[in-house]
């Protein structure tokens, strides 16, 4: 078994608070995603998890073991640079034996190893080369090689996939999760990535300023978001907040918009008590949809101009002005002419997102 | 006439970097190529401080060279200096470098203190060890003599067994610092995650020098070692402040030894003839080792 625990750690970088009391479990044989914007804390955690940060406080567990103390070399842990951060003086081969030769495994095995990996990585061809005669896919995959051919306890990847470009990116995080899949250890990657983080993790961990602000699986977070962070973090594009009030008479809750229209809620989301306060509607695009004839049960209608038609093949994105903000729809291709000056609305309000715009937190 | 114009200035634009450059090397061959080749002829010739012979003399002087044991001793006393000095100043520089690399309080001001004695003139650094060696007032047999508690009687700049202890103090403390100058820059740009990566691989301190670090500074290196070993080569000022290339000629090297017969005893086709050696057989290791250095890339 090798899950990793952390309790209660904190990371100071002289007046700087980078990590203010991280608590988490990641199952053995999971895959758990850092996720979250730059400065949020999560390269750090991920570097303390590795021993390369020295931590002021708390507890770091692998397989139950307690790490806080070791040194990097004793955790058993393998590590995904984002530069790579290949030898660039030895050949792939030496590279990707360079931990094996270290602790002094037998040449034979070595061969066996080196082989192994490099045939599930597909980069046996390239075994005799130079890092700086590698293009930049194949040097990440050189490095994961470098990563899996040790065998260790836990994986690390620090935004392993950042320096590649868009098409790369997509074929890799296949291989990624398709490894993860084969050789079944625990592993911890980080990324500033949603779509990375979406389709990676098991369990995603969303930092925000040294904390974890929601953990959970991908799904749960995307749709039950418990703040407005994350909920505007996770989904592209980005989730619609409209501000407005949200208004409870006599069992019946509506959301009224600052420019006036009243979008009721489904009876379910009621709220009991009467009255009203400011209120953020966040609404995610794919649930925008084109009202036609009869609105379906939980969804409100709304007119506005569409502003901005940007069509990308499968599906149209339009932006209209509701509620005196720009707000994003996401519809079929079809669904949609260029040309189009009105559109009519359904929101899904059963799919709705409120806002405390106060707190941040969702009611 | 406007054909002939073009024709004239295309030849212009198409030679513009060598009409630019031709009053440069014009002065560069003025300065060096016409004493280098003035300084062969004159090693045929037998000019010395009572005769001016201008007629050939053949290999004369060069075959008097190859059996001057003063010569001969004198280039070994050049490479005694040079094979203790340059590597004590690279691992004393390194070892420097490694330590300044941890960002410290005050490290810029350390860093510039440090450099100091390079700065100075090597006859400067010379005359001020000159001082601290001295059996009366300097203070290094004074801190000796405290140290061993009792007084000591150390002639640092006659006593055969100290001369070249003094010399090579005075040449390691001022040229060190150049060493560590440069390893310290070269030291600052190998990459910090492949030193991060090789301690997760769990590599011993050897095999991160050898595998990583040592080739990541080795250009900056080589070329350290080039100027240096050149420097000491020819080093002159230091010893002859110290110890005028004596007791005897036991410190006397290459530069001191042709300064005497040059310049003491006017002997000048013979000076002529051993410089030219020294450029040959410069130039041949200079050659084969910048050829080792293209090869590494």
């Amino acid at each position: 078994m090798a899950g990793l625990t952390i309790t209660g750690l904190h990371k100071r970088y002289g007046g700087f608070h980078a990590l203010k009391g991280i608590d988490l479990t990641i199952q053995d044989g999971s895959f758990a995603v850092f996720v979250g914007p730059s400065g949020c804390g999560k390269s750090t955690l991920l570097r303390s998890i590795a021993g390369l940060e020295d931590v002021d406080e708390g507890k770091i567990a692998i397989g139950g073991e307690d790490v806080t103390d070791l040194r990097p070399r004793d955790r058993d842990i393998a590590m995904v640079f984002q530069n790579y951060a290949l030898y660039p003086y030895l050949t792939v081969f030496e590279n990707i034996a360079f931990g094996l030769r270290s602790r002094k495994f037998p040449e034979t095995e070595i061969r066996r190893r080196v082989g192994e990996a490099a045939e599930i990585l597909g980069i046996t061809a390239l075994l005799d080369r130079l890092p700086r005669h590698l293009s930049g896919g194949q040097r990440q995959r050189v490095a994961i090689g470098r990563a899996i051919v040790r065998q260790a306890k836990l994986f690390l990847f620090d935004e392993p996939l950042s320096n590649l470009d868009a098409k790369l990116r997509d074929e890799m995080r296949g291989e990624i999760k398709r490894l993860h899949k084969e050789i079944g250890k625990t592993m911890v990657y980080v990324t500033h990535d949603q779509v990375e983080a979406m389709t990676l993790a098991d369990r995603i961990m969303l930092l925000r300023d040294g904390r974890i602000e929601q953990e959970g699986a991908p799904l749960d977070l995307f749709e039950r978001p418990s703040t407005g962070f994350v909920a505007s973090f996770l989904g592209s594009p980005t989730i619609n907040l409209i501000p407005g009030r949200l208004v409870t008479r006599s069992g019946r809750s509506a959301v009224v918009l600052d420019t006036g229209e009243s979008l009721d809620l489904p009876a379910q989301r009621a709220k009991l008590d009467d009255g009203e306060r400011p209120i953020l509607l966040g609404i995610r695009p794919q649930y925008l949809t084109r009202a036609a004839g009869t609105l379906a049960a939980g969804h409100a209608r709304i007119e506005a101009n569409a502003d901005l038609i940007q069509p990308t093949g499968t599906r149209t994105f339009v932006t209209s002005h509701i509620g005196g903000v720009a707000v994003t729809a996401e519809l079929a291709a079809h669904d949609v002419d260029n040309s189009e000056g009105r559109i009519a609305y359904a929101l899904d309000m059963a799919r709705a997102i409120l806002i405390d715009p106060s707190t941040d937190k969702v009611i | 006439m406007t054909a002939r114009y073009n024709r004239l200035s295309t030849l212009i634009d198409r030679n513009f970097g060598r009409i630019a450059a031709a009053p440069a090397i014009a002065v560069l061959l003025a300065v060096s190529l016409f004493p280098l080749i003035y300084t062969i002829v004159v090693s045929f010739q037998n000019l010395t401080m009572l005769d001016s012979d201008t007629s050939f003399q053949g290999f004369m002087h060069y075959r008097a060279a190859l059996f001057d044991t003063r010569l001969w001793a004198a280039l070994g006393h050049t490479t005694l200096i040079l094979v203790i000095a340059l590597p004590l100043e690279i691992i004393l520089g390194y070892v420097l470098a490694r330590l300044f690399l941890e960002q410290l309080p005050g490290r810029q001001v350390f860093v510039a203190l440090l450099v100091l004695p390079t700065v100075l003139s090597p006859i400067v650094a010379g005359a001020t060890w000159r001082l601290m060696f001295d059996v009366r007032f300097g203070p290094v047999g004074q801190i000796v003599s405290w140290l061993v508690g009792e007084p000591v009687t150390m002639l640092w700049t006659v006593n055969p067994t100290l001369v070249y202890p003094a010399i090579l103090i005075c040449e390691v403390w001022q040229w060190t610092p150049f060493m560590f100058l440069l390893l310290l820059a070269a030291l600052s740009n190998v990459d910090q995650g492949q030193l991060e990566a090789a301690e997760l691989d769990g590599a011993s301190g050897w095999r991160v020098f050898s595998k990583i670090i040592l080739p990541a500074i080795r250009p900056v290196l080589v070329i350290a070692i080039l100027i240096r070993g050149l420097d000491i080569f020819r080093i002159f000022d230091v010893i002859w402040v110290l110890t005028e290339g004596g007791p005897g000629t036991m410190t006397e090297t290459l530069s001191i030894f042709t300064y005497q017969i040059g310049f003491v005893q006017f002997d000048t086709s013979y000076t002529a003839a051993i410089s030219i050696m020294v450029v040959l057989a410069l130039t041949i290791a200079l050659t084969w080792a910048l050829r080792r250095v293209e090869a590494l890339k």
